[in-house]
């Protein structure tokens, strides 16, 4: 994630300072994060770094520089990192678990960098959406956040072992 | 099982939210983009959690043990399908310590796969611990969900306090009347020699003892001492126990009955219990094997329960202690209520010996003057209970941590000794 801050503001054309200042910010709340650890500061930090980048692109113009590709990655890895290493300190992995998860991590990260280049391809390629497209992306947003509640609320089942 | 949503959920629900409606707000597509692989996991995660099946088999390799020993636990986890991370958690008892194997531990387990987990412990201290419950959390692929689940296979590990081979015991000055290893002072059939007497008819021809009858000109016979048993108490006082981490008076206390109740019941003596403590426990005396498991049993049980109420040894049911019998009293000196009871068994003639289980090594006195002023009063108010024994004529030895019990008793018996030659004199 310092890396994400230092790459967005190196490619800022202004407001480099601001950039690195927010990247950074996210960075020490990360760290912050794992070290109390607290999820909050987790999350804060990632939409933290995501928002540097952003305030990046968005002093150079572009609709989506292709930095995004790997900013994208490298916000995903860290995030499975922070709750792979939280998830460590109730019970550490045994080594042959910890191989396969590191594995699937890479795998993951690969997954992303695929999802996210084919994305900004389509992107590139249909810019500039529309007030139809925005209103779909904004019910989806809001269909997620409700599939995902009533999914944890139906969370406490007790099926017969 | 019982599922819940683990703070990933939550944590990538609002990423992936923020992020798409940061993009639809501030018209930043690279918004939408970072947010993206949240998503997309999320969606994978939601559609492919599934409830874990895994049977789990305990079993441990002993039920019994001495203390110090080492005991172990297998842990059988049968995957009925593939579980990708199971976090496994046996509750250990305090007392128990892990020596070989890790508890927790977190693995992953393919679908038809069987693991077996060896957990070592080591008994540290005795008591009766229901061991083997396990607790169980899985987590799917994804991190998204986690099923937690607690398995109840607890058996009862007795862990018996290892006893301390003692060399010489506190022999009571009364025998009873069932054969056994001590020298009666009644004349009887034995093999000690008491005394001689003029033969009389009935007595059998090898008794006689030919050189004093040569030398008196008639018949004379030897006669012995009779080799009887005798009824040993022992009176545990469990209303106070005194503790500094894993050491304490009433362990102290538990190990010594366990080593005396062992060595009487090898001479042949009836051994008996007394618990006196804030709940009132008694064995009546007892021969064999099966006594000493049933004292070990009443030892294990043994617990300090507060209670204000006044006890007295009238509680006690007839039998509980015979006449003539040894009692053997080990207290730390702390309660009124054990105080006096000893004092009132003294007052019954009862032939008693106090080993006051020293809570000295486990307290410290409170810094500053007052507070060394407060240790130091204390400590007369013991030196007054045991000077109130020795009055009564009971001994009272001190045995404080790391000192064997053995030289204890050999200094109670030669006290004894002394105390008779001085009242013969």
């Amino acid at each position: 994630m310092a890396g994400v801050a230092v790459y967005g503001a190196v490619t800022a054309d202004r407001l480099a300072w601001l950039v690195l200042a927010l990247g950074i910010g996210a960075v020490l709340l990360l760290v912050y994060g794992l070290a109390a650890p607290n999820l909050p500061a987790i999350v804060a930090a990632l939409a933290g770094s995501a928002a540097s980048w952003s305030l990046s692109a968005w002093t150079r113009g572009s609709g989506a520089p292709g930095g995004t590709i790997l900013v994208a990655t490298a916000t995903f890895v860290a995030a499975e990192l922070s709750y792979w290493s939280l998830e460590q300190i109730s019970v550490p992995d045994e080594p042959e678990l910890l191989a396969r998860r590191a594995a699937g991590l890479a795998l993951r990260a690969v997954g992303a960098l695929a999802l996210v280049s084919f994305a900004l391809a389509a992107l590139g390629l249909n810019a500039g959406g529309g007030v139809l497209i925005e209103a779909v992306g904004a019910a989806a947003v809001v269909g997620l956040v409700a599939l995902v509640y009533l999914l944890a609320q139906a969370g406490h089942e007790q099926p017969g072992r | 099982m019982t599922r819940y949503a683990t703070p990933k959920l939550g944590a990538y629900v609002v990423l992936t939210a923020l992020g798409l409606l940061a993009a639809l707000v501030f018209s930043r597509p690279e918004l939408a983009l970072i947010a993206a692989p949240f998503g997309v996991l999320l969606a994978f995660g939601l559609s492919h959690s599934r409830p874990p099946d895994v049977r789990v088999h305990l079993e441990l390799d002993r039920e019994r043990v001495l203390e110090g020993d080492a005991i172990t636990l297998e842990v059988e986890l049968d995957a009925r399908d593939t579980v990708s991370r199971l976090e496994l958690l046996v509750d250990v008892p305090r007392g128990l310590e892990l020596v070989s194997g890790r508890n927790p531990v977190a693995l992953r387990l393919e679908l038809g796969e069987d693991r077996l987990i060896e957990l070592r412990f080591l008994c540290a201290r005795w008591g009766a611990y229901r061991f083997g419950e396990v607790h169980l959390r899985a987590r799917d692929a994804a991190g998204l969900f986690a099923w937690e689940e607690t398995i109840d296979r607890a058996e009862t590990l007795r862990v018996y306090p290892r006893p301390e081979k003692l060399q010489a015991l506190v022999a009571p000055r009364e025998t009873q009347l069932f054969t056994g290893n001590r020298v009666s002072r009644q004349k009887g059939e034995g093999l000690e020699f008491a005394d001689l007497r003029p033969f009389a008819t009935g007595d059998r021809i090898r008794r006689i003892n030919w050189r004093a009858s040569a030398r008196r000109g008639e018949l004379w016979v030897n006669e012995f001492h009779a080799e009887r048993n005798s009824d040993v108490i022992i009176f545990l006082d469990s209303f106070a126990d005194v503790r500094r981490g894993d050491a304490g008076t009433l362990d102290e206390a538990i190990r010594a009955a366990t080593s005396l109740s062992e060595r009487y019941l090898l001479e042949k003596d009836r051994v008996g219990l007394i618990n006196f403590g804030g709940v009132l426990n008694w064995l009546r005396p007892g021969t064999e094997l099966l006594q000493r498991y049933r004292i070990v049993e009443a030892l294990l049980n043994t617990e300090i329960t507060l209670s204000y109420a006044w006890k007295e040894i009238d509680f006690l049911p007839r039998g509980t202690l015979p006449a003539k019998a040894l009692v053997l009293a080990l207290t730390p000196l702390l309660d009124e209520r054990a105080v006096s009871a000893l004092l009132d068994l003294r007052a019954r003639g009862f032939d008693l010996v106090v080993i006051e289980v020293s809570p000295l090594p486990f307290v410290e006195p409170e810094p500053g003057e007052s507070g060394e002023l407060a240790f130091r009063l204390w400590k007369l108010v013991r030196e007054g209970r045991r000077a109130e024994y020795e009055r009564a004529g009971a001994p009272v030895v001190e045995w404080r941590e790391g000192i064997p019990l053995t030289a204890i008793l050999q200094g109670v018996s030669a006290s004894r000794r002394h105390a008779r030659a001085r009242a013969h004199a």
